[in-house]
């Protein structure tokens, strides 16, 4: 990151723009998974971008994505509080969770999880379990970096993420027992 | 290791954040453990379905141009002047001020960054004009360029004469865009051509942007399940001016 700096310590936009453009399809996908429409999204990722650039001289080498990734996601829930402050979560049956044998839930489970089902599901789950199934199983970030990115200790990460795949796995079986199939 | 600890550590495993020693232990577990071993499987499943089931969503091409422009338009009005010497400073207050208008109208000029598709529409349109192969079929009559394109392209691009408009219809050929064979209509204004490129938006759609490329002007939108792009080296109003006639007299189908 050093080499792209001028004497003053300034990064020039086109510079910026080497380091940080790579990483907009990355912070797009997760702010469409967060703010669930294309406009929210897009604006996010704009006011993320003019952010990093003012912010910039604050930041002192290391990881640029997770840098980045953080000030998106920070703008991302601040949009959020504003759009959805009203909006409660729907309670969440665990019961189906506990009366199943694992062997009975991965099946129950293989019979729904189709494309359409997986999304839905997922875009169901809580905003952190959403965020984090994204941030590791769709854009492929790192325990560490994720920990960085949502500032929570990695053994945070670690469970966080067992329980949003645990989550999906029984929404989807929920579905399943909501919609039986023929 | 006990299941319990096995079952907590299942997703580390399969992600491969585990060190290696835990591993080999998680390891040495499994393999005498058809329960953990169906867990893991269970586990796995579950990701690889997430990965190759949820899609990631791709940004709008035009997200970026937006983001630069938005970043050029914020250094222009709140940057900042953050390390000169009081030399430099005394003089960018006098002349620095101007100069900076003029580059920054030349860098937005420059730096606007062109797609791919819009320049190599552009390198179609120059060879079309350079090599003596404007078209393939010279008509002004569209009910001859139309049915020229039969049996050519698997698709057929409607053929609009804009000769009472000043447009004047040349006629056709058959090009390369995007890798697909497309229609190249061409029409005249006055000594300059503009090349129409018309081919199915099946699998990207245009969103009616200007885009200039050295003095060439490329205006591309979708309607109707078609993509339209229009190429010229004539000034951006009467290319505008082109593009709405030609809109307007496209038939919805």
């Amino acid at each position: 990151m050093e080499q792209y700096r001028d004497a003053g310590g300034n990064l020039s936009q086109p510079d910026f723009e080497q380091v940080f453009l790579p990483h907009l399809d990355a912070a797009y996908n997760l702010a469409r998974w967060l703010l669930r429409n294309d406009q929210d999204a897009e604006d996010a990722v704009q006011e993320a971008y003019l952010r990093a650039y003012k912010a910039f001289a604050r930041f002192r080498g290391g990881d640029g994505k997770a840098w980045f990734m953080t000030i998106l996601r920070n703008v991302c829930y601040t949009m959020i509080k504003k759009l959805r402050s009203n909006e409660t979560s729907e309670p969440f049956d665990e019961r189906i969770h506990q009366s199943m044998s694992d062997l009975e839930m991965q099946e129950a489970f293989r019979r729904k999880a189709d494309a359409e089902n997986l999304h839905y599901a997922l875009e169901k789950l809580p905003d952190e379990f959403r965020e984090i199934i994204v941030l590791h199983d769709l854009e492929g970030l790192a325990y560490r970096e994720i920990a960085a990115v949502a500032s929570i200790p990695i053994g945070t990460v670690m469970s966080r993420l067992a329980r949003a795949r645990g989550r999906l796995r029984t929404e989807i079986i929920a579905l399943n027992a909501k919609e039986p199939s023929s | 290791m006990n299941h319990d600890e096995v079952a907590r550590l299942l997703g580390p495993f399969q992600d491969g954040e585990l060190d290696l020693a835990t591993s080999q232990k998680l390891e040495e577990h499994l393999a005498s453990c058809p329960s953990c071993q169906q867990k893991l499987a269970g586990e796995q499943e579950l990701a690889n379905l997430i990965r190759s089931e949820i899609p990631r969503f791709q940004a709008s091409p035009f997200l970026k141009t937006r983001i630069q422009a938005a970043l050029r338009e914020n250094k222009s009005t709140s940057a900042t002047i953050p390390s000169w010497n009081p030399i430099t400073l005394a003089w960018a207050y006098s002349g620095l001020a101007v100069a900076t208008l003029v580059i920054l109208a030349v860098g937005v000029f420059w730096t606007q960054r062109v797609p791919v598709l819009e320049q190599e529409a552009v390198t179609n349109h120059v060879r079309s004009l350079q090599v003596s192969h404007l078209m393939d079929v010279a008509s002004t009559d569209q009910h001859t360029v139309k049915p020229w394109f039969a049996g050519k392209l698997d698709y057929s691009p409607q053929v609009v004469d804009l000769s009472p408009s000043g447009y004047p219809l040349m006629g056709g050929r058959l090009d390369v865009l995007d890798h697909r064979n497309v229609a190249a209509i061409i029409y005249q204004r006055r000594k300059h051509y503009i090349n129409l490129f018309i081919w199915p938006s099946d699998t990207k759609s245009l969103h009616a942007r200007l885009y200039n490329q050295n003095g060439y002007h490329v205006l591309d939108w979708t309607k109707s399940g078609m993509n339209y792009l229009a190429v010229s080296e004539l000034g951006e109003k009467e290319l505008n001016e082109f593009v709405q006639m030609i809109q307007d007299q496209t038939i919805d189908k």
